[in-house]
């Protein structure tokens, strides 16, 4: 069977990453084509599922394990003899002690918050510093405000679609000189940076900001 | 000439498209936004008056003026809602009409054999799907080509979909 020339269009609908013209092509197209829609509708569950249970499920741990595990737990603690519950006590008061006398006094930084796809950081937490309104020339860099935490940033920039996408741990990056080729002016652009934490956990969405190259120039 | 509209099995229309513009309205407004089968419902009937009418006279396909009608009727949908809300303070959300116990217990079917896919598996998903990454990102970060990136990716929902079915 020949597959449809927009099915590779599918995860980049689904992920947000078709704007403008190419987005509504394609929702034209899946009102056309029934192979189209059966695989989106398949994918969509996929990605359902992975986003909202992504955390656990994508870990080693299998679903067996995953049950057995209370009974063990229990069956352990049902065959305590009462010298083995007075260590359990002494060991948990220690932990207690550790936790509230001890662990306070290195305190670090603010905790993290970890977004689902459906949750966006409100405020200035990650903020667009540069280009964020019309500019005159094609810009040579993106620049946007630190956490202030080592986070790993992802650049996104869109013209219609995707144009370009690079990571970085600054708080700016250079535009390389074949994407500045492409950046023609009249045309308008938007970019939009994420932040990861080392352990990979998307902690920030910056919002979209848009611009244009001026004509004059 | 007269330019006669073309046949149109209305049941057909309706047990195909229905669920195609469900999807498109849920994509739109948000499964979580209460009325969203109302606005669904609202396409069909549109979409059934319109034929009967024979307002539809076959320039585009069925297809296309049914996403046509539907994009509107969204738009329409929006407007009002952003007109209420100006007055109105939004009532407290009612529950996930898509969040039934069959959807749960697909999900969980389809979570669980997530869990049972070998760790390359998981891994590009993960990367993938999970955090957004790119196919040339994934296979920079995993030291493999983008098209193995891609290979890995169809084999697990091939995988997925062969675990489901058993």
């Amino acid at each position: 069977m020949r597959k449809c020339l927009y099915a590779n269009q599918i995860d980049d609908y689904l992920l947000n990453r078709l704007e403008g013209g190419a987005r509504e092509q394609f929702e034209e197209h899946y009102f056309n084509c029934p192979s189209c829609f059966q695989q989106m509708e398949e994918r969509d569950a996929l990605i359902s599922t992975i986003k909202s249970r992504g955390a656990w499920i994508l870990k080693g741990e299998t679903a067996a394990e995953k049950r057995d595990w209370v009974p063990a737990w229990k069956r352990a603690l049902s065959s305590f003899t009462t010298r083995q519950w007075a260590t359990v006590g002494a060991a948990a008061a220690a932990l207690l002690l550790v936790i509230f006398g001890v662990l306070p006094q290195f305190r670090g930084s603010s905790p993290q918050f970890v977004l689902n796809e459906t949750e966006v950081v409100r405020g200035d937490s990650l903020t667009l510093m540069s280009p964020i309104i019309d500019v005159r020339s094609v810009p040579t860099f993106f620049e946007w405000k630190s956490l202030g935490q080592e986070a790993e940033y992802k650049i996104s920039l869109y013209n219609g679609g995707l144009l370009w996408s690079a990571v970085t741990h600054d708080s700016r990056i250079a535009v390389p000189e074949e994407i500045q080729k492409k950046m023609l002016p009249g045309q308008r652009f938007a970019w939009q940076v994420r932040a990861f934490s080392a352990r990979g956990a998307l902690i920030a969405v910056s919002s979209k900001v848009q611009f244009q190259i001026d004509r004059a120039e | 000439m007269e330019h006669r509209p073309p046949e149109i099995d209305l049941n057909e229309v309706v047990v195909k498209y229905r669920p195609v513009v469900s999807f498109k309205v849920r994509k739109s407004l948000g499964a979580q936004t209460p009325d969203w089968e109302d606005v669904v419902n609202e396409v069909i009937t549109q979409v059934i008056e319109k034929v009967k009418k024979g307002e539809f006279r076959g320039d585009s396909s069925i297809g296309t003026y049914i996403y046509t009608i539907t994009s509107r009727r969204i738009v329409d949908h929006i407007r009002q809602k952003t007109k209420v809300l100006k007055s109105i303070p939004e009532p407290a959300p009612l529950p996930d009409p898509c969040d039934d116990a069959e959807t749960r217990e697909r999900a969980r079917i389809l979570a669980e054999a997530i869990q049972q896919l070998k760790p390359k598996f998981k891994e590009v998903l993960n990367l993938y799907y999970y955090q957004e990454l790119t196919r040339d990102e994934v296979a920079e970060r995993l030291g493999i080509s983008p098209r193995r990136v891609s290979e890995r990716l169809n084999y697990a929902q091939k995988l997925l979909r062969k675990m489901i079915k058993t």
